[in-house]
């Protein structure tokens, strides 16, 4: 079964400044994220990636187009979806009548869990939030913050789990450790959809990963797929005449046609060296097109 | 994925934490009440209310105790409501309880509980602070007069006055209209509605205007259960609260489909 498939959905806004117009935030986005996997919606600002994780939350409501989460319609099935899913906002939480604890008590809860102690010290553990559990969010700092609210999308041991931009903002250190984190959650099981602008973490991370851009996917699949298609990787080779050739080509080419349309022959080369394409860079040119092909439509 | 959850806990814990919350604004809650009533009391029911003859015969005092009451309990279970969705509204709160699997009803029953409770406190600490004074002036504590009417009425006013805060909280753009709407309309509505005076010696077109207000009714309401003294009779009185808890159910209901989750 997929944990989610989102099939030609739709959203359109009321512009918040001038009510006759209208914010196309979804044209028809497609794509689905098999049970277990780990999946990156990548896109630049505004692309749309926070209004699709709203619809699924259903904190926003589809203009048009299917939503399914676990086979179940969201709309429909509002209530047996929730008890399943769990979301990190992208906004960070600042205030608040209560600490780590309460909140977390409360949240689950919200879920419908009593006495859910084992499972709240496990995740303040294990997100480093144990010193901090009887602080208020106002004294927690911006990483500890985002610790919090993964913490409590987790209380009720959710099946998918949504991550909006979870690293936007946060050192290093703790990035890394989050991701350790994230491919701990995987491995239970968990299925997740991520949205984050640093690529290179994306490729490490994702099974699979869309690229969206102005309510549009104009890619889906794997990291390895679109950088080949996308990118330039770099050839390095030393010849035996003591000369060096760098030759920048398409991931996608074979190197037997590089060497080919160069004129050199496996005789003369000493060593090679090749740097693969980064996936920012196949992003970058797989929004570009996205944005013509766009512009050439309307 | 069928995984059932019991619909209770939820519900209970969104009365908890709306507990918890004015708990931790207790000064708020207790004390303020404590100093606006015994203000009250002493300028009005000692001072002022010792040359003032109302047409039914009661001591200045007996009639105003329950309007001070009633009085807390609007405005305490109105603002319960609508400064927990507000502070929702900033903190995020707003945005998990909409996430999770909780269902408007339940949001707009939890947000009723917990105004009828901190109404209820705040009444009851006005009662007390109240008697206090009415021992020393009259010579009574004051007994209530219909126990039974007094809960009803009580739970009524803290519910409407609750869904009204929902209503009000979710509707409202920003701080300054929600607290446009406390000053031009819930609070003339109270003192226009009989706190701390009868109607009957009113030009008769001035009665006629108070009986288009609902809050005339509630707190004629009250002071009967309490004193057995009321400008409108009982049955108009038990109606028109009834029609007003339906209808700002609905308003409350509304504003929670129609209205926005997301954060100020
Ligand atoms: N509540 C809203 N009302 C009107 N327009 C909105 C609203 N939320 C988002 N938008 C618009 O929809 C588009 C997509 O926004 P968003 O989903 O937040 O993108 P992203 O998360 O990819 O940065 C943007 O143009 C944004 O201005
Ligand atoms: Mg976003």
């Amino acid at each position: 079964m997929k944990a989610l498939e989102v099939k030609n959905l739709k959203k359109v806004y009321v512009d918040v400044k001038d009510a006759s117009r209208s914010v196309h935030a979804l044209r028809g986005v497609s794509f689905d994220i098999n049970e277990g996997e780990i999946f990156g919606l990548l896109g630049p600002n505004g692309a749309g990636k926070t209004t699709l994780i709203s619809t699924i939350t259903t904190l926003e409501k589809p203009t048009s187009g299917e939503l399914n989460v676990f086979g179940l319609d969201v709309v429909k099935n509002a209530r047996t979806i929730k008890q399943n899913v769990g979301v990190v906002h992208q906004e960070v939480i600042n205030t608040g009548y209560f600490n780590v604890t309460e909140i977390l008590e409360f949240q689950s809860g919200y879920y419908g869990i009593l006495n859910n102690g084992d499972r709240i010290q496990f995740l303040l553990d294990r997100l480093a939030l144990k010193p901090h559990a009887h602080k208020k969010v106002k004294q927690l700092s911006g990483g500890m913050k985002r610790r919090l609210m993964i913490a409590k999308a987790l209380v009720h041991s959710p099946k998918l789990l949504l991550l909006d931009e979870p690293t936007a903002g946060v050192d290093v250190e703790l990035r890394e450790s989050l991701w350790k984190f994230v491919a701990e959650l995987q491995k239970s099981g968990m299925s997740i959809l991520l949205t984050t602008h640093y690529l290179e973490e994306a490729e490490n991370l994702c099974n699979r990963i869309a690229i969206i851009n102005k309510g549009e996917v104009n890619y889906c699949g794997s990291p390895k797929e679109v950088i080949q298609k996308y990118s330039t990787k770099k050839i390095h080779i030393k010849l035996t005449n003591g000369d060096t050739k760098e030759i920048l080509t398409s991931a996608a080419e074979s190197l037997n046609n590089v060497l080919a349309q160069h004129k050199i022959s496996l005789a003369d080369i000493v060593d090679i060296q090749m740097t693969e394409g980064k996936l920012e860079e196949a992003f970058t040119k797989v929004v570009i097109a996205g944005r013509e092909a766009h512009g050439a439509a309307q | 994925m069928e995984k059932t959850i019991n619909n209770w806990i939820p519900f209970l814990t969104l009365i908890r934490r709306e507990i918890k919350r004015f708990m931790k604004v207790m000064i708020q809650t207790v004390v303020s009440p404590i100093v606006s009533s015994s203000l009250y009391l002493l300028i009005f029911g000692v001072s002022l209310g010792s040359q003032v003859n109302l047409p039914n015969g009661l001591p200045y005092i007996t009639f105003l105790i329950p309007g001070l009451m009633v009085m807390g309990l609007i405005n305490n279970s109105f603002q319960n409501s609508s400064s927990s969705i507000v502070t929702s509204k900033f903190s995020g709160d707003l945005e998990d309880i909409r996430v999770a699997p909780i269902t408007n009803h339940q949001i707009i029953w939890a947000m009723g509980i917990g105004g009828i409770i901190r109404g209820t406190v705040v009444a009851f600490i006005t009662g007390v602070v109240g008697m206090i004074f009415h021992y020393f002036m009259v010579g009574d504590f004051l007994p209530i007069k219909h126990p039974l009417l007094f809960a009803m009425f009580t739970v009524l006013c803290g519910l409407i006055f609750s869904f009204c805060g929902i209503f009000i909280a979710f509707i409202a753009k920003t701080f300054d209209q929600l607290s446009a709407f406390s000053t031009f309309i819930l609070i003339p509505l109270t003192y226009l509605g009989g706190v701390f005076m009868t109607i009957q010696g009113l030009h008769p077109f001035w009665q006629k205007v108070c009986h288009l207000n609902p809050v005339f009714y509630l707190i004629n309401g009250y002071r009967y259960s309490m004193v057995g003294v009321s400008d409108v009779d009982l049955t108009t009185t038990v109606v028109v609260c009834l029609l007003a808890a339906v209808v700002t159910y609905l308003m409350a209901m509304y504003s929670l489909v129609k209205g926005s989750f997301a954060r100020w």
